[in-house]
């Protein structure tokens, strides 16, 4: 990250104050609580406050590219079609492969957009554009979703992580990045356990020593930090004084603590249990969650692979979307299903699809979006965006808008102003509430 | 004329359109009935110049199973139906919609065409009268889930040459022999090495065995599919068939050839079981043939295509594969 | 012929653009016998004159030395160096110091990584690479030397580290060309590839594929050796959908004029590539080439008239390196568009830095002589001044290796540890640097508007590695001083000196004592708390 060359022109007429880019968020900021407090969960007014402000997003990263045509787009009765058929959802007109049976039931959540072309079809690029909504330029870093959605819902005083990021399996790991938008935006990665590392107090140390070292070091920060006008300065502070609150969120990744009956409807596959984790994560007002379900790049037996993935995709997301219906949350949830591209309407000899970035699908449910809108159309044979041709900027123009922010909005990288989403992007209308 | 597989060589290639998965013959014939991911059954004459296929209508996805039980066509599909067919009319005389719950895999026939036997990712066996169409047996002994909490899939099944046994295997590597009159299990056999589950990299499964047959004494059971893989996004495993005694319970022979990897989809044993005969594929296709006496591989040539099913004819001197985009016939002297 | 005339024209027309025209001429500058800390000081004052703002106070002497044995050395003071430098009222001091420091073996081992950190970042290089550079810093090797080394080493069976850095970036033209202008030249023209420039008159298409020509023909084989073919054109597409064919042409509009490319038949060019097949079949590199594009650049710009954009791109870095802000912002946007804050300033120091053979350790030296580099990073009275003035010091954070190499020192008993600039100590430092580079995995580098992670809080605040290592009780190290001292005020002290490279103030003393007090049944616990809080404190994390 230090080799980049992170700032533009810097020309006289741009020449903006370093400050007014981290606003006033970053320089807010509540002193570390008790251990005690923090479990939102027991406390029903504070979660109730936090339901009424807060949004949240649920990204289920599809790692691998996941099939359009055993998924959101199937093209029964063509050659391309593959064995799957299509089925009719709670949605009249709109038909989903029979592989996401649950899921047809709770269409008038969803909205689909199945004209996606995207043109990069190789997994690090197509990977890299869909976690940022465009291409990183040489002299920018573009910041992926999580770290906007840090930036624009979290709190700046947060007891909780504003950013979690879940990838366990190992095939096409990535971690994320917060671009230009820095460290502190910077994604909590759990690539091994569900527990994320030095988030638990060492043993040798008692709980009441571990804050008041912390409180020592505070002490010794602030004093140290007035009247040396650094932002660095000020953001090494911030993350101190966060340690406090991530280490009382652990809980929050101790699935045993979640009613039995909570475990088994999202299921014993470790996806369902990573998935009931990101619910857990935003009830406690976490604004960004992502689990990476890795890995669909079924070059060979797409149909075998696609039976087992999408129907456990079916019942996690199900199971997700009641869940939080039931809890009040669906409404300030935006849930995204989306890979780094499709694949390919041809079947090859291995009975495989390959990788296709020409038209494929994304689904976005719950926060802001109008259910069973459906965006766009491919061609009988599935190989091209018949109508309503959209990008990633466009997809991710429609994201910022459903969940109130505005995507024009700009952010300063040094003094070049850089837009959420690229110029003369636009949301797609139709499947905003 | 006696078969000799080391002469295995191809005679006739013709391309069709789709890809065919299954496919049934008479013994003496040159017709041949085939079940195409287009949804139909077609017919083809081999003895014609250019073979065109004759197609039937009646399903709505891949046919996956066609077998030809006395006078009656009989063909399986993924729209979990079956249908029996009039072959002078090319009509479906019978539909049974929901002959299953899930994805037919497989259909296969008893030799004297009484009834028939068809298995889905139900993972049930139904042996069903091939005059009447009632449902004689549901043989249940395949479990719904794979160990890792996915579903599973019943891939493959067979029926003895005296007809009173019937095979079934499935995803996991497990196998159920079983007496077709009174449905109960006569035996369990293992082929673990043909299921891989992956737990780091990609977390999901491949594999699975693919293609089970009867010796012809029936005292031998062979299945077929691909051994461990380590990249499962593609079928870069090698090609794999196990024999098992099925009675004492014990594997007999074991095959692995890492040069032609892929899926064995296909098993046929040669005359007086001295041979066995696989076919299958990844991106391309194979035919291979293993001697049962010496325990070791025959012959082997690469098939233009991934081959989905054969048949092979009762002296063993000819042999017929459908798959990928081709029919092949092959002969054996 | 037309070639030639168009280039002339592109010269005059971008040398107006460059704001080359607006330079001082030499006799408006201050001489050039003059020392740099003067001239320094000189053009640094008259702005803050200027504008009537008047600059911080210098430093407390713990400050200076802290901050140059960081700037220099890489490391914190050990705490003998700052007592002795504090306590010493020779007025000589400063000089001593930062020549001491100069000729210890970790300035060259800093300049290495500071090096390797610009030309290199986040690419993975092998040991040839960093020996190279740590050879040359050890030498205190020119700077044009070194580009020359960089840029044209002959490449031999067991490749010479210097060309690690054509190596990792030979596979991708855009790469290799807009890092080289950025870094070696200080200006980033990649936006002018797809488009002039939309600011900036000076960078035209023409100048970004004129740049990259002198690249294009730079390769790497299938053995993995940097080659240059005899031929090859880059031809670009304008915004107007012109195809046009890229001439050789430099960042100051000054083209070159090259022969002709050999013309060769099929069944040479056959052969040719069966020849060059073979070499790589045996593993070994391709022949040069009889011209080389990139040794015509490297003597283009180094010449007299054209060798401005490097000279000032080097003075402008390491002037950030050591002041945290550069005479131009950012380092790598040196053009018409973005003038320097002391265009004298950078003009003199660029002349004298070419006047003295692109003199490196002599450019550091004179720079951490002067009063400017020495201000207070502290400003309590009011709105802070505007960064361009350096009216007050910038703080720094340490990089990895500082942080590693400094943690490793701050807790030592150094009472029991070699002495700086001892016989024992060069192997003994050498050993410490190596072992800082694992801190790379657990504090980023520094970048502009850096900020601290959670996750470099967690892992301080929670990791059993640094407890286990630093903040354990075994003889070599402080904590183990700590216990052992009877009176907890001087331990506090010595903690502090090794610490934070200063002594503490009474209402710091009574914050701590207070913790102790509160701690009498566990106070080796205590000691390590203590300990913990001053090492992650920000005093300690940056350089100020």
């Amino acid at each position: 990250m230090a080799n980049r060359r992170a700032n533009f022109c810097g020309s006289d007429d741009h020449r903006i104050h370093r400050r007014g880019f981290l606003g006033a968020a970053a320089v807010a900021g509540a002193f570390a609580a008790n251990m005690g407090v923090l479990n939102v969960l027991r406390h029903p007014t504070l979660a109730a406050e936090l339901k009424r402000q807060q949004k949240h997003v649920i990204l289920l990263w599809l790692a691998g590219g996941p099939s359009q045509l055993e998924t959101w787009d199937p093209k029964p009765g063509h050659d391309n079609g593959g064995p799957f058929r299509a089925i009719e959802t709670n949605v009249p007109g709109v038909h989903i492969s029979e592989l996401l049976p649950k899921m047809a039931q709770r269409m008038h959540t969803t909205c689909l957009i199945r004209s996606l072309n995207t043109r990069i079809a190789d997994h690090g690029g197509g990977a890299a554009l869909m976690e940022r909504g465009r291409r990183d330029e040489p002299t920018v870093q573009y910041p992926d979703l999580g770290a906007i959605i840090a930036r624009e819902l979290g709190r700046a005083d947060s007891q909780v992580p504003d950013y979690v990021s879940m990838y366990t399996s190992t095939e096409g790991r990535r971690k994320g990045t917060s671009g230009f938008l820095g460290a502190r935006y910077a994604p909590m990665f759990l690539d091994k356990e569900l527990m994320p590392s030095n988030i638990r107090r060492l043993e040798q140390i008692s709980d009441l020593d571990h804050q008041q070292r912390g409180e020592l070091r505070q002490v010794l920060g602030e004093r140290f930090a007035r009247g040396r006008g650094s932002n660095s300065v000020d953001s090494h502070n911030g993350a101190y004084k966060r340690v406090r609150g991530l280490m009382a969120s652990d809980k929050l990744f101790d699935v045993s603590l979640e009613p039995q009956k909570y475990r088994d409807a999202y299921g014993p596959t470790q996806f369902g249990e990573q998935v009931l984790v990101a619910r857990r994560l935003i009830e406690a007002g976490v604004p960004f969650v992502k689990v990476a379900r890795a890995w669909w790049d079924s070059h060979g037996q797409n149909f075998e692979t696609h039976l087992e993935l999408v129907t456990e995709l079916d019942h996690v997301m199900s199971t997700l979307l009641d869940d939080l219906q039931a809890r009040g949350l669906l409404e300030h949830t935006l849930v995204i299903t989306l890979g780094e591209f499709g694949r390919t309407p041809r079947i090859n000899p291995s009975l495989g699809r390959d990788h296709f970035a020409s038209a494929w699908s994304a689904s976005l449910t719950g926060c802001g979006i109008q259910g069973g809108a459906v965006w766009g159309k491919t061609s009988p044979d599935g190989v091209s965006v018949a109508d309503g041709e959209v990008g990633a900027g466009e997809l991710f123009a429609t994201i910022f808008q459903a969940l109130g922010i505005d995507h024009k909005k700009d952010y300063y990288l040094g003094s070049r102003p850089i837009p959420l989403t690229n110029p003369g992007t636009e949301p797609i209308r139709d499947v905003l509430a | 004329m006696t078969a000799d597989p080391n002469k295995l060589t191809k005679k006739l290639e013709a391309n069709v359109p789709g890809i065919l998965f299954c496919l049934d013959k008479r013994d003496d014939a040159t017709v041949i009935h085939c079940g195409s991911s287009d949804a139909k059954v077609y017919t083809f004459d081999l003895a014609d110049e250019k073979p065109t296929g004759k197609p039937m209508e009646g399903h709505s996805s891949y046919v996956t199973g066609v077998a030809l039980a006395g006078k009656h066509l009989v063909s399986g599909c993924y729209d979990c139906s079956l249908i029996w067919w009039d072959l002078e009319t090319g009509k479906p005389t019978r539909t049974i919609a929901d002959a299953h719950a899930r994805w037919i895999r497989g259909v296969a026939a008893s030799p004297d065409g009484s009834f028939v036997a068809s298995v889905a990712d139900d993972m049930v066996c139904r042996l069903w009268d091939a005059e009447s169409g009632k449902m004689m047996r549901a043989l249940q002994g395949h479990e719904l889930q794979t160990p890792h909490h996915y579903p599973s899939m019943l891939y493959a099944c067979a029926i003895s040459s005296d007809g009173k046994l019937v095979a079934t295997a499935d995803r996991v590597g497990h196998i159920v022999v079983w007496e077709a009159d009174s449905g109960r299990s006569l035996a369990t056999l293992e082929a673990p090495v043909m299921y891989t589950w992956d737990p780091t990299q990609r977390r999901h499964s491949i594999g699975g065995i693919r293609s089970v047959a009867f010796s012809r004494d029936n005292k031998l059971v062979a299945v077929g599919g691909i051994g461990k893989i380590g990249n499962i996004d593609h079928l870069g495993g090698p090609s794999r068939v196990e024999v098992f005694d099925w009675q004492a319970g014990e594997q007999t022979h074991e095959f692995s050839n890492d040069k032609l990897k892929g899926l064995v989809e296909t098993l046929a044993f040669g005359p007086d079981d001295a041979w066995l005969v696989a076919g299958g594929g990844d991106h391309s296709g194979f035919i291979q043939v293993f001697d049962l006496k010496e325990k070791k591989p025959l012959k082997e040539e690469k098939a233009p295509m991934h081959v989905h099913d054969m048949v092979l004819s009762a002296d063993g001197t000819s042999l017929c594969t459908v798959g990928h985009g081709r029919i092949v016939t092959w002969e054996l002297k | 012929m037309l070639r030639a005339f168009r280039g002339l024209l592109l010269c005059a027309a971008a040398c107006g653009m460059l704001g080359l025209a607006a330079t001082a001429s030499a006799e408006e500058l201050l001489p050039a016998d003059r020392p740099i800390p003067a001239a320094v000081d000189h053009y640094i004052d008259a702005l803050l004159t200027e504008r009537g703002v008047k600059p911080a106070d210098q430093a407390s002497d713990s400050t200076v030395i802290r901050r140059i044995t960081l700037d220099l050395a890489g490391r914190i003071p050990t705490a003998a160096e700052a007592k002795a430098y504090v306590e010493s009222s020779d007025p000589n001091k400063r000089v001593q110091l930062v020549d001491r420091l100069l000729g210890l073996p970790e300035f060259a081992l800093h300049q290495r990584n500071e090096m390797d950190q610009f030309l290199a970042g986040s690419d993975r290089m092998d040991a040839a690479w960093r020996d190279y550079l740590l050879a040359a810093c050890q030498e205190n090797r020119p700077w044009d030397v070194m580009f020359r080394e960089m840029m044209l080493s002959e490449e031999t069976k067991d490749s010479p580290g210097a060309l690690g850095y054509l190596r990792s970036r030979a596979k991708d033209a855009d790469r290799l060309t807009g890092d080289t202008s950025a870094i070696f030249f200080g200006v980033d023209i990649t936006c002018a590839k797809c488009h002039d420039h939309p600011l900036v008159p000076d960078w035209l298409q023409d100048h970004y594929f004129g740049f990259q020509s002198f690249f294009s023909r730079t390769h790497l084989t299938k053995a993995n050796f940097v080659a240059e073919s005899d031929e090859g054109e880059v031809k670009f597409k304008t915004t107007s959908g012109e195809t046009k064919s890229a001439q050789l042409m430099f960042l100051t509009g000054t083209v070159v004029s090259e022969p002709e490319p050999p013309k060769r038949s099929d069944e040479e060019k056959k052969k040719l590539k069966e020849e060059l097949a073979k070499l790589d079949e045996q593993k070994l590199p391709h022949p040069a080439p009889e011209y080389s594009r990139r040794a015509a650049l490297v003597e283009l710009a180094l010449q007299p008239g054209e060798r401005d954009f490097f000279a000032r791109a080097a003075v402008n870095r390491v002037w950030h390196r050591l002041f945290g802000w550069g005479l131009v912002n950012p380092i790598d946007q040196m053009h018409s568009g973005n003038p320097p804050t002391h265009p004298e300033l950078l003009d003199w120091l660029a002349r004298d830095f070419i006047e003295h053979g692109y003199d490196l350790k002599r450019l550091i030296r004179g720079l951490a002589l002067s009063q400017a580099y020495s201000r207070s990073s502290l400003w309590l009275d009011g709105e802070r001044p505007n960064q361009d003035l350096f009216a007050v010091a910038n703080v720094k954070p340490l990089t990895p290796r500082q942080l590693g190499v400094s943690l490793e020192l701050a807790s030592r008993n150094q009472s029991v540890m070699p002495v700086a600039g001892d016989e024992k100590w060069q192997s003994f430092i050498s050993g410490r640097e190596s072992r800082a580079g694992r801190f790379t995995n657990w504090v980023e580098a520094p970048t502009n508007d850096f900020q601290v992670s959670v996750t470099e809080a967690l892992y301080f605040s929670n990791n059993a590695e640094i407890v286990n290592e630093f903040l354990s009780s075994s003889n070599e190290r402080l904590l183990s001083q700590l216990i052992n001292t009877e009176n907890r005020e001087a331990a506090l002290q010595t903690a502090a000196w090794n610490v934070l490279s200063r002594p503490l103030d009474q209402e710091e003393l009574d914050l701590f004592q207070g913790y102790m007090a509160k701690r009498e049944d566990r106070l080796p616990d205590a000691w390590q708390q203590v300990l913990w809080a001053l090492v992650t404190s920000p005093e300690f994390r940056f350089n100020h």
